[in-house]
């Protein structure tokens, strides 16, 4: 499936790919048509009262600004109460843990799944119809982890563990974002969300439990050379390759994400050899030195070889 | 008492300029000595043009983040630029604008409409002015320094920690915004006393303008919420100077604790700003309808209820932090319900209009934009307060709609509305209605071009605080418009200041009450002389002037009043019982001085020493400042003499009693830091809920010294009464020696507390830096009580004040009875601690 950026509706509150967007969306909409209605309501009494010349009364006081507040707030507090209730309620003890650490700037994913633990970055695959719980973290700062098309939001503060209970209904890809300013980059801090029907996401996570591929072709083999020989793995993992690193995103299936840095650009070979040079440039404040004295054909070949890695 | 009674050798006289008439001894000081005034429509003018000024430079701020948003992937401004521009604009516009301007209005107005000649203490406001301006010249110099603060106004840790923000940016917010404070809070207790202890004979509570309600409420307002900020930043800072852990999660700190704190403060905030500009429309609509304001008891108690609704609010902006649902469902409830009494206000506004035939004006256009705007404002706040809709709301662009609503619809068009209205009192002229409607238009079409299709934008899913998006989402033709909708906006404020300046020199000019309004402020022709009254005339009903025949129907000057005759060459005002309103003394009021203004640079040069590290020179300033406080309060005592005020009247001068309104500053005072002592206890309270195993691995408080240091709390409480009791009995030498066992007892309190924690480490847990942060807090009021009781002291040794003159002693036995219990307050809870245990 083709990435969120620049696909026009992928992040947007008026969906319903989601329990949590879709219960919270008929709020939103009448919610928001009532309001305008009590605006016009007000502002037809104003010019009334403006071309009378009767006098004011005490009900008008008491019935606009006592009776009728209390009536329909108190409808619209059931209403919202029942609405968070039936969205928490979907938690299931027995749900699948997903936990969620955030980083400046990007998101690092565990699924636990029969006793694994396994590790992906950036790209949060959910199982289509089953709810999953996320266990939301924070490594520095306080972010907030936002796919309004399937949930609404919870922040991610260090030292607590916030639980969110998502179930997606929708098949496809969804666009995020952290929602809580952390720092330089909290603009280029986006992820995608990829519903998959429950067997496919099943062998998702089985392919986050195997090896990483393969190189095959020589400049393939050529970039796994430098990714071992250049500090890379100080801070990143590819199963099977160096398992250490992880203070970066794990890179075993970065090659099968459809955006590089956290949502923000198109996974391909030229954005990928781009990024390892000059990370400080297209990321600023990201915590990934930029690789910029690589020569071209090793800057190739890692960037070939990374982008092999589906 | 009349102890003291000879006119030469009255202290009081010996202050005054008795050669001279009342017009030369109010007059303005007039060349550089101006910025010495301590007149209230001086120093309000000031801070109405000083707020207007951060205004603009707000504004262009927020013009250069529309215009980065302008396009997708924009490059206008780089991140890091872009983060301080937003960060800076909501800086500038909550803390150096909105209570700034609305403050200077209520300064400006508040002794006009109640019958008074100045502010109660107007040295204090100058004081609190020069603070504000060189705490916000500190704020901005941080541009100069490429150190702006770009961690969004709230600041929220740890991002502004230390380890996420090196540098000096957030220091320059935390102590120039601080620093600045100290002039709301100041004003706040000024503001009190003023509408209690100052009003025209006969102006009961119930008679008084409607205005002077909303500004009572506001002041009681910052006097509780501001501490919670300033007990957070200071947290924070020590955080940063000192590396105590208050938010540090690894030794059972929470990152929540600052959210807490800023929100205790962020939410009355925002109606602290809201309400002072509501009761400016509560002033203006009625006299354009030349009818009383309909439903005044129920807009009193709207305000009040108000007052106290918006303190149990401030969770609801922290709905997404992961909070229990019985949280959420308490706050959420409640952040609806805050309607009602806004409703109410609304509608008694909407019903004074059937009162009578409206005139439609300048002012009132405004008036009715507000109506508008703030109501649809509000609508979408109760929306927010539904918490499944806030989970997808919430740090989105709904929010940054929502805000502007109510702060531009609640709070700048009122302000427009009343610089339109009272523009001819304050310059003589009126400014240009043609032109008017043309800046209500602008404004009116470009701020809901901007802000309208924010709602959409964020329910799009654009969250706040992003420099930039991108291209094809669904946001890019919303920004667009939104930007150009901002340049039409600043178009109307632009033409606001062109006509603001030609109407200096070319407005027609006004005449006596022009709008033809009911209220005080009104009886002299614009532009008053300076003192206000020549006599204050009572009052019987809530618009003098339109019921009082004899206010309009004569000249100014003949009206008839209290105070026509100057005493002792004195300035002064007439001072009222706080419910009733009848004169019970006359308040002397000081000349026009620099020290204020000198103990305000002090402070100012402490602060900025302490941003650039300059320890000594910190230090340095806090004793000039100290000195500069001695100097300003060494006066001789004016109290114990009576004087014919007119009209039958003959009254004490500065009472010695509970009514007097310097007893009232020390109670309001009182309040302030019992709200600051709060907060603390707020933080130890949480931090010990939240991370009970970080608790129990503080070290207990000692048993015996805590015990002692309650022992010494109660000596302490005891002496205070003493003291007050043998100084009103005049028996000045056991006066002075009950000040130095005062002295001695506050050393006793400080020594034990101190040495109560001894063994607790404040850099081991949150906890325990928590427990210090409360014993520095206490110890500094204990400091201040020692510092007051050597200063009466020394007041009474040489002579300054005498028998008959307690008021001093008087004062500072409340002053020490409320430290003297924080010291039981802390003392308790370190002994709950100690045997409870800390788990």
């Amino acid at each position: 499936m083709g990435s969120t950026l620049d696909q026009f509706g992928s992040q947007t509150t008026f969906a319903d790919a989601g329990i949590g967007a879709a219960r919270t969306v008929w709020l939103t909409n009448s919610m928001s048509i009532i309001s305008l209605v009590i605006l016009a309501f007000v502002m037809l009494v104003a010019l009334f009262a403006w071309r009378s010349t009767g006098g004011g009364r005490v009900w008008w006081i008491i019935g606009g600004g006592i009776v009728f507040p209390l009536i329909t707030l108190s409808v619209l507090t059931v209403a919202s109460a029942t609405t968070l209730r039936s969205i928490t309620g979907e938690a299931q003890p027995e749900a699948p843990v997903i936990e969620i650490t955030a980083y400046q700037y990007w998101w690092d994913v565990v699924h636990h799944s029969e006793g694994r633990s396994l590790r992906d970055a950036n790209e949060i695959v959910l199982p289509l119809n089953m709810a999953v719980t996320l266990q939301l973290k924070s490594n520095d700062v306080i972010h907030s982890f936002w796919v309004p098309s399937v949930s609404g939001k919870m922040d991610m503060i260090p030292g607590r563990i916030n639980e969110l209970t998502i179930t997606a209904t929708k098949e496809g890809r969804f666009r995020g974002q952290c929602a809580e300013f952390c720092g330089l980059s909290h603009p280029l801090m986006a992820f995608e969300v990829l519903v998959l029907p429950v067997e496919e996401y099943a062998a998702y996570l089985e392919s986050l439990d195997e090896d990483a591929r393969d190189a095959v072709t020589p400049q393939q083999r050529r970039g796994k050379e430098v990714f071992l020989t250049s500090g890379c793995t100080a801070c990143h993992a590819v199963n099977g390759v160096s398992e250490n690193g992880r203070l970066g995103p794990d890179l075993s299936r970065v090659g099968a994400r459809a955006s590089l840095g956290a949502g923000m650009w198109r996974m391909n070979k030229g954005n990928l050899a781009g990024w390892i040079a000059d990370v400080g440039d297209m990321k600023p404040g990201a915590q990934m030195p930029s690789y910029n004295d690589l020569s071209g054909p090793d800057l190739r070949a890692v960037a070939a070889w990374l982008e092999s890695l589906k | 008492m009349t102890a003291v009674d000879e006119p030469q050798s009255y202290s009081g006289t010996r202050k005054g300029e008795p050669d001279k008439t009342i017009e030369e001894v109010w007059a303005q000081p007039t060349g550089l000595r101006w910025w010495s005034s301590v007149s209230h429509r001086v120093v309000g003018k000031r801070f109405i043009y000083t707020g207007f000024a951060f205004f603009i430079i707000a504004g262009f701020l927020a013009l250069l983040v529309r215009t980065q948003l302008i396009v997708p992937g924009n490059t206008f401004l780089d991140n890091e630029t872009y983060n301080q521009v937003f960060t800076m604009h909501g800086t500038l516009m909550m803390f150096l604008f909105a209570i700034p301007i609305l403050e200077g209005f209520a300064v400006y107005l508040i002794p006009m409409m109640l019958g008074a000649r100045d502010l109660i203490f107007p040295r204090l406001e100058q004081f609190g002015y020069y603070c504000y301006l060189f705490g916000g010249i500190i704020v901005l110099s941080s541009f100069l320094f490429d150190a702006a603060p770009d961690g969004g106004w709230f600041m929220y840790v740890p991002l502004t920690t230390n380890a996420f923000t090196p540098g000096v940016s957030a220091d320059f917010w935390l102590i120039g915004i601080t620093f600045a404070e100290i002039a709301s809070v100041t004003a706040a207790v000024e503001l009190i006393v003023a509408i209690l202890c100052a009003r025209a004979p006969g102006m009961s509570l119930t008679k008084m303008p409607i205005f002077a309600w909303y500004i009572l409420i506001t002041a009681f307002m910052i006097a509780i919420g501001f501490p919670p900020l300033i007990i957070g930043s200071i947290l924070l800072e020590a955080n940063r100077l000192l590396g105590l852990p208050f938010f540090d999660p690894t030794v059972g700190g929470d990152p929540l604790l600052w959210q807490h704190l800023f929100w205790l403060f962020g939410h009355p905030e925002v109606y602290i700003i809201f309400l002072p500009a509501a009761g400016m429309v509560a002033t203006i609509l009625p006299t354009f309808v030349g009818k009383p304001l309909f439903g005044y008891g129920f807009v009193v108690a709207a305000v009040i209820s108000m007052g106290f609704i918006s303190f149990g609010l401030w969770a609801h902006h922290m709905f997404t932090t992961g909070l229990p649902i019985l949280s959420l469902s308490l706050f959420s409830a409640a952040s609806t319900m805050v309607a009602v009494p806004t409703g109410v206000q609304i509608f008694a506004f909407i019903a004074t209009l059937a009162q009578g035939r409206p005139r439609m004006t300048t002012p009132m256009l405004f008036v009715m934009g507000f109506l508008f705007i703030f109501v649809l404002g509000g609508l979408t706040g109760v929306m927010l307060a539904s918490v499944p809709f806030n989970w997808q709301a919430h740090d989105s662009y709904f929010v940054v709609a929502h805000l502007h609503y109510v702060l531009i619809g609640g709070m700048v068009f009122p302000l427009f509305a009343a610089f339109y209205y009272w523009a001819p009192h304050i310059t003589g002229r009126m400014m240009s209605e043609r032109l008017g409607k043309w800046v209500f238009w602008l404004m009116f079409i470009g701020f809901n071009a901007t802000f309208f299709l924010m709602h959409v934008t964020g329910l799009r899913g654009m969250p706040r605080r992003i420099a930039t998006y991108p291209e094809g989402i669904g946001w890019d033709r919303l920004n667009l418009l939104s930007t150009l909708g901002s340049y039409i906006l600043a178009a109307g404020v632009a033409l606001f200041i062109f006509d603001f300046i030609r109407h200096l020199r070319h407005g027609e000019r006004a005449g006596r009450d022009p709008w033809r309004a009911g209220t005080m402020e009104w009886l002299y022709p614009t532009v008053a002389i300076g003192f206000n009254f020549h006599a204050i005339p009572p009052v019987e009903t809530r618009e003098p002037l339109w019921n009082n025949p004899n206010m309009l129907g004569k000249n100014a000057e003949d009206v008839e009043g209290v105070m026509r005759k100057m005493h002792d060459g004195r300035r002064e005002t007439i001072g009222c019982d706080p419910v009733s309103g009848s004169p019970v003394q006359i308040v002397r009021l000081p000349h026009p001085t620099f020290t204020p203004m000198f103990t305000a640079f002090a402070l100012a040069v402490a602060f900025a020493a302490t941003i650039a590290s300059a320890y000594f020179v910190a230090i340095a300033g806090i004793v000039a400042g100290l000195l500069g406080f001695t100097i300003w309060a060494w006066e001789p005592s004016d109290s114990g003499v009576t004087r014919d005020a007119g009209m039958g009247y003959v009254l004490p001068v500065n009472m010695i009693e509970k009514r007097s309104h310097m007893h009232i500053a020390t109670v309001g005072t009182m309040l302030v830091l019992y709200a600051l002592l709060g907060s603390l206890i707020f933080a130890l309270l949480y931090l010990w809920n939240v991370y009970p195993n970080f608790a129990a691995q503080t070290a207990q408080p000692n048993l015996l010294w805590t015990g002692l240091s309650m022992l010494a709390g109660l000596v302490l409480l005891i002496l205070a009464m003493i003291n007050r009791r043998v100084a009103v009995a005049d028996r000045i030498g056991l006066a002075t020696v009950m000040n130095l066992a005062v002295i001695l007892a506050s050393i006793a309190c400080t020594a034990c507390l101190a040495l109560a924690i001894q063994r607790t480490d404040p850099w081991g847990t949150a906890l325990g830096a928590t427990m210090w942060a409360t014993l520095g807090f206490v110890a500094l009021n204990l400091f201040i009580t020692l510092y007051w009781a050597l200063f009466n002291a020394a007041r009474k040794v040489t002579g300054r004040v005498g028998a008959g003159q307690s008021l001093p002693d008087f004062n500072l036995a409340t002053y020490a009875k409320g430290t003297a219990v924080m010291v039981l307050i802390t003392g308790g809870l370190f002994l709950a601690a100690t045997l409870g245990g800390l788990s």
